[in-house]
C-alpha cells in the first residue's frame, strides 16, 4: 500500500469493525481446513482457562458442533488452581466435553523439575525448591536499544525476593527443561487427536507466532492455528463477540509455567498488549516512528528502539518457525 | 592484571569470532546489536566470556547501551570494573 493512500496511524487502527463477518470467515476457514484439507472430523483443543485457548475452543465449537470438539486440560504441579475452574466454565458455556490429563508424572519422568531446579540452584544457592517460588523475567526497558536478557527471580515464603541475571548455561537449561511441559502437552493432544481422528487446534496468536513466544514442537505443534494472524487485543474482541465467560476475559494473561506468578508481559513482551499491538502494527506497516510516537505518547527515539527490538525478536526466533531443512 | 590494550584485543577478538566477522568490517565504535553482530544469545555468551576471561560480573542494572552497544563501550565498562577491583 502506498503511504499516501493509507489511514493515518491511530489507536483504533486495528479495531475489527465487522466482527460478525470476521468471526464467520474464521469459522468457515477452520471448517474447510480441518474437514477438507486435513480430512479430519473434529477438533482437539488444549484449554488452560486463558483467552487464546478459550477463543479457539469457541471457534471450534461453532465450526464443528459441540459434540465434535474435545477440550483437554493438561495441568501439572506448577499450574494455577484457577486454570481448571475457568476451563470447565468455558467448556460448559459451549457444551463441549472435557478431559483432564495431569502431566506431572510424565514431566517427572523426563526430569523436568529436577533439571530446572538444578540450574536455579547454581545461580541462587539458597533456593529451597520445596517452599520458594521461582520465575524468569526480562527486567530491561524495551525502549532501550539492547537485546533482552533474562533474570531468575526467587520469592521466599516471607516475601523476600532474590533476583540475578541468568548466565547462558543456566538460562538455556531452565528453558530447555520447562519446554518439556509444552512438548508433553503436545504429545497428549496428538494421542487424543489420533484416537478420535480429530485435528489439533493450535492456540498461538499473532504475537506468539511472530515474536517466537512458543515452544517449537510444543505449543507450536498443531494442525491449524485459527488465531495465528490476530493481535492480542483483537483476540479479546473475538472473545467478547463469541461469548467467552467474562472471568476469562478479565484474567491477566500468564505463562502458567513457573511456580511464581508471572504475567506474559513480565516474561516476554516487556509492555502492555494494548501498546504492543499498535506499535507492532506501526512497525510491520512501515509507519514512521514519529507518527506512531505522537499517538502513543512516546518519543520518536523510544519508538525507533521498540521497532528495533521487534526486528531483533523476529530475527532471533526465526529458527522456531523454520520447518526441517532437507 | 591485564592492560587496557589486552582487554580491547581480547574483547574484539571474541566478538569477531562469535559473529563470524572479518576484522576490517567491524569498527570499534560500530553498534554491535544494531548491525546484527550479536543478538540476545550473543550478548548472553559475551557476558559469560567477560566473566570467564576478566572475572567481571554483570548486574541487571548494568545491562544498558552505554555499557554494551559497541566494542569501545564494552572495553570501557570492563576497564572500569577492573579498576574498581584494584
Amino acid at each position: 500500500m502506498k503511504s499516501e493512500a493509507r489511514k493515518p496511524f491511530s489507536k483504533d487502527i486495528i479495531h475489527i469493525e465487522n466482527i460478525d463477518q470476521v468471526c464467520n470467515d474464521i469459522i468457515a476457514k477452520l471448517k474447510m481446513d480441518v474437514t477438507k484439507n486435513l480430512q479430519r472430523r473434529g477438533a482437539i483443543v488444549g484449554i488452560s482457562g486463558g483467552i487464546d485457548s478459550s477463543v479457539c475452543l469457541a471457534l471450534s465449537a461453532k465450526a464443528f458442533g459441540s459434540k465434535n470438539v474435545l477440550g483437554i486440560m493438561l495441568p501439572e504441579q506448577d499450574s494455577s488452581d484457577d486454570s481448571r475452574h475457568l476451563a470447565e466454565k468455558l467448556a460448559a458455556t459451549y457444551g463441549v466435553s472435557t478431559l483432564i490429563e495431569d502431566i506431572t508424572k510424565a514431566l517427572d519422568g523426563f526430569g523436568c523439575y529436577e533439571r530446572r531446579d538444578e540450574a536455579i540452584l547454581r545461580v541462587i544457592p539458597d533456593f529451597d525448591k520445596k517452599v520458594d517460588k521461582a520465575k524468569i523475567e526480562i527486567k530491561q526497558n524495551i525502549a532501550e536499544n539492547i537485546p533482552a536478557i533474562f533474570s531468575i527471580t526467587v520469592i521466599k515464603p516471607n516475601g523476600d525476593v532474590v533476583s540475578k541475571l541468568l548466565p547462558a548455561r543456566e538460562y538455556l537449561q531452565i528453558v530447555a527443561s520447562t519446554n518439556f511441559k509444552q512438548r508433553s502437552r503436545m504429545s497428549m493432544l496428538y494421542y487424543h487427536a489420533e484416537r478420535m481422528h480429530y485435528a489439533v487446534i493450535g492456540t498461538p496468536n499473532k504475537h506468539e507466532v511472530e515474536q517466537g513466544f512458543f515452544v517449537k514442537y510444543g505449543d507450536g505443534g498443531a494442525d491449524v492455528m485459527p488465531i495465528g494472524h490476530f493481535y492480542k487485543t483483537q483476540v479479546y474482541q473475538l472473545a467478547k463477540h463469541l461469548g467467552v465467560p467474562q472471568e476469562i476475559i478479565d484474567r491477566t494473561p500468564t505463562t502458567d509455567t513457573y511456580t511464581a506468578e508471572q504475567s506474559q508481559e513480565d516474561f516476554f513482551y516487556q509492555m502492555p498488549f494494548e501498546s504492543m499491538d499498535l506499535i507492532w502494527y506501526g512497525w510491520e506497516n512501515n509507519y514512521p516512528a514519529e507518527e506512531v510516537g505522537k499517538v502513543m505518547g512516546k518519543t520518536t527515539k523510544e519508538i525507533e528502539n521498540i521497532y528495533k527490538s521487534f526486528e531483533r525478536k523476529r530475527k532471533t526466533t526465526e529458527y522456531l518457525r523454520m520447518k526441517p531443512i532437507f | 592484571m591485564k592492560s587496557k590494550n589486552d582487554v580491547k584485543t581480547e574483547i574484539k577478538k571474541y566478538i569477531l569470532e562469535a559473529s563470524l566477522s572479518d576484522v576490517k568490517d567491524v569498527e570499534d565504535d560500530a553498534l554491535i546489536f544494531e548491525n546484527g553482530l550479536l543478538d540476545s544469545m550473543g550478548l548472553l555468551f559475551l557476558i559469560e566470556f567477560l566473566g570467564e576471561t576478566f572475572e567481571v560480573e554483570v548486574n541487571d542494572d548494568e545491562l544498558n547501551p552505554k555499557n554494551f552497544e559497541s566494542i569501545n563501550n564494552i572495553v570501557s565498562f570492563v576497564n572500569n570494573k577492573l579498576s574498581v577491583k584494584v
